[in-house]
């Protein structure tokens, strides 16, 4: 194996063991902020006493923000990572699925607790997200609602989501994965101080009060895509049926999957449909990222 | 595998389907339940001055002496709309819809109208929106 190919198995192989030790630190940290924030009420103001008034408050707040990002993108690049270099292939199906299902929950987790900031653009992304839910036909008002629900208890459904069932479910999805990475003291060690220094040396973001009025709002990062999708497209397409068809597809590829073009017309069609299908989802990949990149430096 | 044997695993599997469905069915009914709840919002006299004037999600819309109520959620998908006094115009920060005072919709990917809501005028001069959250 040639140098460089030596250096991206090693990164690879760093990538979960680093994003499990974030893992501990979001969860450690979860449960240390669980103890002040109130999901009912004035949420905006909870969460500026929190940054604010109460001791080391600033600290939890954002040592729980960094190492949920961190744990979330590298699970994303360890998914590009088996995606782009074929290694889908060592997976059985339900597996796979398994994995992508638990990265699809990560991202939901970030998402509900961009929601839960209750700052502008948390209330903002959760009104959104329940319309788009609401845009389902026949069946879009009534699994809105078990989501999130307009009033009083806006971010209450959010909160359970994001404290007690996402965590849960995506520890008992990922149990079998992880077991051969766990504990590895010296990654613990690594990530602990990384993420410990991004907690004191960067301050968190200046949060919207509700009430302001801004001119542009954006959603969280791994959104500002399908932000600017919905700018152009109808709701349902850009917000459930595209993304619903790339997970999709990524969802089957273990189900083509073929070693090498056979000589039959099955095993022929079965190599060019892989690769097909490969290429399509790479194409969608670099697409989102143009669109995320343009909303990031030009809004969506 | 026997005919029999598939008629009597296709009925065990149904009868499978059925029984979580009439389990599930209760529960997603229990769950995805919201009364429907009203709420009125009070325009005081001072706040009557400007020609849009905001509160709790409702525009009173001034139009010489006559008043109109307008949702401030933008019909595309909910985000509360930021009136521009020199367009006179309400605009939409998430997705960019442009609506006119009259709560027409001008452009952006919104398509409907905005929701006109009934004022009440009190005999004290206050303007009361009842609306459904």
């Amino acid at each position: 194996m040639s140098d460089t190919g030596k250096i991206i198995n090693k990164i690879s192989s760093y990538m979960p063991r680093l994003g499990l030790s974030a893992l501990i630190l979001c969860l450690a940290s979860g449960i240390v902020l669980v103890f002040y924030y109130r999901p009912m009420g004035n949420v905006f103001q909870n969460v500026e006493e929190i940054t604010t008034l109460v001791p080391y408050g600033w600290f939890f707040r954002q040592l729980h923000y960094g190492s949920g990002q961190l744990f979330t993108i590298l699970m994303l690049l360890h998914t590009l990572d088996h995606f782009l270099r074929k290694r889908y292939r060592i997976y059985l199906f339900k597996e796979w699925v398994l994995l992508i299902f638990s990265l699809c929950l990560c991202f939901f987790v970030l998402f509900t607790g961009f929601v839960l900031k209750g700052d502008k653009e948390g209330f903002f992304a959760g009104q959104i997200f329940m319309n788009i839910l609401e845009a389902i036909p026949f069946i879009g008002g009534s699994v809105s609602k078990l989501f999130i629900v307009p009033g009083d208890s806006f971010f209450f459904l959010p909160y359970l989501y994001h404290c007690f069932f996402l965590p849960i479910l995506i520890i008992y999805l990922i149990r079998d994965h992880i077991r051969e990475w766990f504990p590895n003291q010296r990654f613990l060690l690594i990530g602990t101080a990384g993420l410990f220094l991004y907690a004191i040396f960067v301050r968190p973001a200046i949060d919207i009060p509700p009430e302001a009025s801004v001119a542009m709002i954006q959603g969280p990062w791994f959104f500002l895509g399908v932000q600017t999708l919905l700018k152009f497209l109808p709701v349902l397409l850009a917000g459930l049926i595209i993304p619903g068809l790339f997970v999709g597809c990524l969802l089957i590829l273990p189900v083509i999957k073929t070693d090498s073009p056979t000589r039959d017309h099955r095993g022929r069609i079965a190599y060019v449909g892989e690769n097909g299908l490969h290429y399509l989802l790479v194409v969608a990949l670099c697409f989102y990222g143009f669109l995320t990149l343009r909303a990031a430096i030009w809004g969506p | 595998m026997e005919r029999r044997g598939f008629i009597k695993k296709g009925l065990s599997w149904l009868a499978y389907i059925f029984g979580a469905a009439a389990l599930a069915y209760p529960v997603f009914l229990f769950m995805s339940f919201r009364k429907i709840r009203k709420k009125t919002v009070v325009f005081h006299p001072d706040e009557q001055l400007a020609a849009a004037n905001f509160k709790e999600g409702i525009y009173l819309i001034k139009k010489g002496t006559d008043f109109n109520a307008l949702s401030a959620r933008c019909t595309h998908l909910g985000c509360t709309l930021n009136f521009d006094a020199v367009s006179q115009q309400f605009k939409c920060p998430c997705h960019g819809s442009l609506f006119a005072i009259s709560g027409k919709w001008v452009s952006g990917p919104a398509r409907k109208d905005l929701m006109s809501i009934p004022v009440e005028t009190e005999a004290n001069g206050d303007m009361e929106v009842e609306f459904e959250i």
